[in-house]
C-alpha cells in the first residue's frame, strides 16, 4: 500500500469545462480527497429578468453549446406552465424526438470521444485512428445522425429555433420525418457494433460500487423525459416520488469551501443524476431493445457503479432510436397538422423539470400581466453530481490504497470515475491561437 | 453548399464574435447563396458539414494573431500552425487546427476552407463583446457576408 501520494490533476482533460482532482496521502494517512469546481457563476438568471416570455427561451438556450435543447425544452415548458399554456399531443411528440435527438448526440460524444481513450489506453481520439479507424468512423456517422436528427425537429441542433412557447414555429414535412425515420433505421447496425465495442472493453471499466440515492424525472407510461414528477430510487429499491413545484426540497442547494459549484443533497448525503439514474428509476418504461443491449452489456436495475452510467448512455441511445421511430410512425398515421401556437391564458409562475443528458435541469420562471420575466432559477444537474462524484473519492481513494494501485493508477481511476459523470461545468474557450508561415 | 460557420462560446467575451457574427448575419438575411451556422460548444461538429456537397466554407472565429485587438484577416488554414497544446481534441477546450487534422486522418473530404479570424481584445468568462469589437461589429458582418459575394463574382 502507497504511503504517500500526491494527486493534482488541474483542470482533468476530456471533461466539459474545469474540474480539479486532488488526493493528498501522508504516511498512509488520506489528508486531501477532493473534486473541486472553480468555474465561476454566470447569473443567466438575472440576463432573463425584464425580458418577454418570448425571448427567454432564446437566451438560456445559450447557456450550453451542448445542452441547448434541453435547455430551450427547459424554459419553454416552464413559461408554458407559468401561462397556462396547454400543448398538443403533436408537440409534445416532436418535442420528444427533438429531446432523444440530443440525448443521442450528447451521449455518443461522451463514449466514442471522451471516454473511450480510457478504455482503449489512448489520451484522446488520435491515436485510435491508426488502430481502431473503424471505430473513429463509426462514431462520427453516429455523431452525424443526431446532429441532423435534432436540425431536422429544431431547425438546428445548437439553439434550437423551432420550439417557442405554445409549439413549434414551423414543422418538418411527412416526407422529411419518413426519411429521418429510414436514417434511423439504418443506424442500428452501428449500435450493434457499438455494444460489441464496448463489450470487447468491458474489462477495462472498474469494478467500483457506492449505493447512493438515484433521481429521475418519471412517468408511468413512458420513459421520462420533461412530463411527470421527480422519482428516487436507492440501492434497496425503496422509492420516493415527488411533485416538480418541490424541487427546491428535493435538490436542497449548498455550498463548499472546496467549489464554486453549487452541491445538492436528498435522502442521503448526496444523489446521482443522469443516464444511470434514469436506468434505475425508470428500467420498466424502457423499449424492449434497449432491454435487450442492457443485459447483453451486463446492466441490470439497480446498478451502482458509477462507471457505467456510460453504459447506461448506450442504453439509452438505443431507447432514443426505437422510441423516436415509433413516435414518428404515430405522427405519420395522424397526419402533421399547421396548430398554430397555444396561447397564453394568464401570467404567473411555472416550473419544469427536463432530463438532458447529464441528469435533471430545473428552470423556475414567473411572469407579470405584461409576461415579463420577474424571476429565474435554473439548477443544472452536473451540480447536483458534484455531491456525489466527492462521496465517491472518499470511498474509492481508500479502497484504491488497500489494493496496491500506483499513484499513476489511482489517478486514472478518479479521472475516468469523474469522466463517466460526463460532467458539464461550464463553457470554456474556442479561440484560435496561431502562427502564420506563410 | 455554402456554409458561414461561427464558432467559440458565448461565455468567453470576444471569443464569441464567431457565433454573434453567424446568428446576426442570419438573423439579418444576409445569408444569401449560403447558409449561418453557430457552432459553439462542440468543434467536433463541423465535420458534419465537410464532404463532397459543400461547395465552400467560412469559418469565423477569434483568434490570436499578434494584431491589434479588432483587426481581423482571411487566411487559408495552410497559411497558420497552432500555438495551443492540448492533448487530444475535446468538446468545449478545443482547436480547430485539430478538426482539420482529425477530417484528414480519416480521409474525410474537407471542402475548400478560409478562416476569418478577429483579433480578440479580452477573452474572460463573460457574456457580451469588448468595445474594441462591438464597435467594428458592422464591418465585420459586412466582410464575413461581402465574402460569399466576392466569391459568387470570381
Amino acid at each position: 500500500m502507497l504511503q504517500n501520494v500526491d494527486i493534482d490533476i488541474h483542470h482533468l482533460t476530456r471533461v466539459e469545462g474545469h474540474g480539479n482532482i486532488v488526493v493528498n496521502v501522508t504516511d498512509g494517512t488520506i489528508e486531501t480527497c477532493e473534486w473541486q469546481v472553480p468555474e465561476n457563476p454566470r447569473f443567466f438568471e438575472a440576463m432573463v429578468r425584464g425580458r418577454h416570455y418570448s425571448e427567454v427561451a432564446r437566451i438560456t438556450s445559450r447557456i450550453c453549446g451542448i445542452c441547448a435543447v434541453g435547455h430551450t425544452l427547459a424554459s419553454v415548458t416552464a413559461t408554458e406552465t407559468a401561462l397556462g399554456i396547454e400543448v398538443t399531443p403533436q408537440t409534445r411528440k416532436l418535442r420528444t424526438i427533438l429531446k432523444h435527438a440530443e440525448n443521442f448526440d450528447s451521449h455518443v460524444l461522451h463514449v466514442y470521444v471522451l471516454v473511450a481513450p480510457d478504455l482503449f489506453g489512448a489520451q484522446s481520439v488520435f491515436p485510435l485512428i491508426p488502430t481502431h479507424g473503424e471505430v473513429v468512423v463509426r462514431a462520427l456517422r453516429l455523431k452525424r445522425l443526431g446532429h441532423e436528427w435534432g436540425s431536422l425537429i429544431g431547425g438546428r441542433t445548437t439553439h434550437p429555433v423551432t420550439v417557442v412557447p405554445g409549439g413549434f414555429t414551423s414543422l418538418p414535412s411527412a416526407a422529411d420525418l419518413a426519411a429521418l425515420r429510414e436514417r434511423l433505421l439504418g443506424a442500428v447496425p452501428d449500435l450493434e457494433a457499438t455494444v460489441e465495442t464496448i463489450l470487447s472493453v468491458a474489462d477495462k471499466l472498474p469494478a467500483f460500487d457506492r449505493p447512493t440515492e438515484y433521481m429521475a424525472v418519471h412517468e408511468d407510461g413512458q420513459y421520462g423525459l420533461f412530463t411527470g414528477s421527480v422519482e428516487t430510487i436507492l440501492a434497496n429499491g425503496d422509492r420516493a416520488r415527488y411533485d416538480i413545484e418541490d424541487y427546491l426540497s428535493i435538490t436542497n442547494e449548498f455550498m463548499l469551501p472546496q467549489s464554486t459549484a453549487k452541491h445538492t443533497r436528498n435522502r442521503l448525503r448526496s444523489y446521482a443524476a443522469g443516464a444511470l439514474a434514469r436506468f434505475n428509476v425508470n428500467y420498466d418504461q424502457l423499449h424492449p431493445e434497449a432491454k435487450k443491449v442492457a443485459e447483453a452489456l451486463g446492466l441490470a436495475p439497480i446498478c451502482t457503479n458509477p462507471y457505467m452510467n456510460s453504459v447506461a448512455q448506450v442504453v439509452e441511445c438505443v431507447h432514443a432510436v426505437y422510441e423516436s421511430i415509433r413516435l414518428i410512425d404515430e405522427l405519420l398515421e395522424d397526419g402533421l397538422k399547421d396548430e398554430g401556437l397555444v396561447q397564453p391564458t394568464r401570467f404567473g409562475s411555472g416550473i419544469s423539470a427536463v432530463e438532458v443528458p447529464r441528469g435533471i435541469l430545473y428552470h423556475d420562471y414567473s411572469y407579470d400581466e405584461n409576461g415579463l420575466c420577474t424571476r429565474a432559477n435554473c439548477i443544472i444537474p452536473t451540480n447536483q453530481n458534484h455531491g456525489n462524484i466527492q462521496a465517491d473519492f472518499e470511498d474509492l481513494v481508500p479502497q484504491l490504497l488497500e489494493s496496491g494501485a500506483s499513484e499513476e493508477d489511482m489517478a486514472l481511476k478518479l479521472s475516468m470515475l469523474v469522466r463517466a459523470y460526463d460532467p458539464c461545468i461550464s463553457c470554456s474557450t474556442h479561440y484560435l491561437d496561431v502562427t502564420f508561415v506563410r | 453548399m455554402r456554409y458561414l460557420i461561427g464558432i467559440g462560446t458565448y461565455m468567453g467575451l470576444d471569443d464569441s464574435i464567431g457565433l454573434r457574427i453567424a446568428e446576426e448575419v442570419a438573423a439579418r438575411g444576409l445569408d444569401r447563396g449560403f447558409r449561418a451556422i453557430e457552432l459553439p460548444g462542440n468543434l467536433l461538429d463541423l465535420l458534419h458539414y465537410f464532404g463532397p456537397d459543400t461547395a465552400d466554407m467560412l469559418v469565423v472565429d477569434s483568434a490570436r494573431m499578434g494584431l491589434a485587438p479588432g483587426e481581423y484577416r482571411f487566411f487559408s488554414p495552410d497559411d497558420v500552425v497552432t500555438r495551443k497544446s492540448l492533448e487530444g481534441i475535446s468538446t468545449h477546450e478545443g482547436d480547430l487546427m485539430k478538426v482539420f487534422e482529425l477530417a484528414r486522418e480519416l480521409s474525410v473530404t474537407v471542402p475548400p476552407v478560409t478562416l476569418m479570424g478577429i483579433e480578440p481584445a479580452t477573452i474572460v468568462p463573460e457574456m457580451g463583446l469588448s468595445r474594441a469589437l462591438e464597435e467594428r461589429f458592422g464591418e465585420y458582418l459586412a466582410a464575413a457576408a461581402g465574402f460569399f459575394g466576392a466569391e459568387r463574382a470570381r
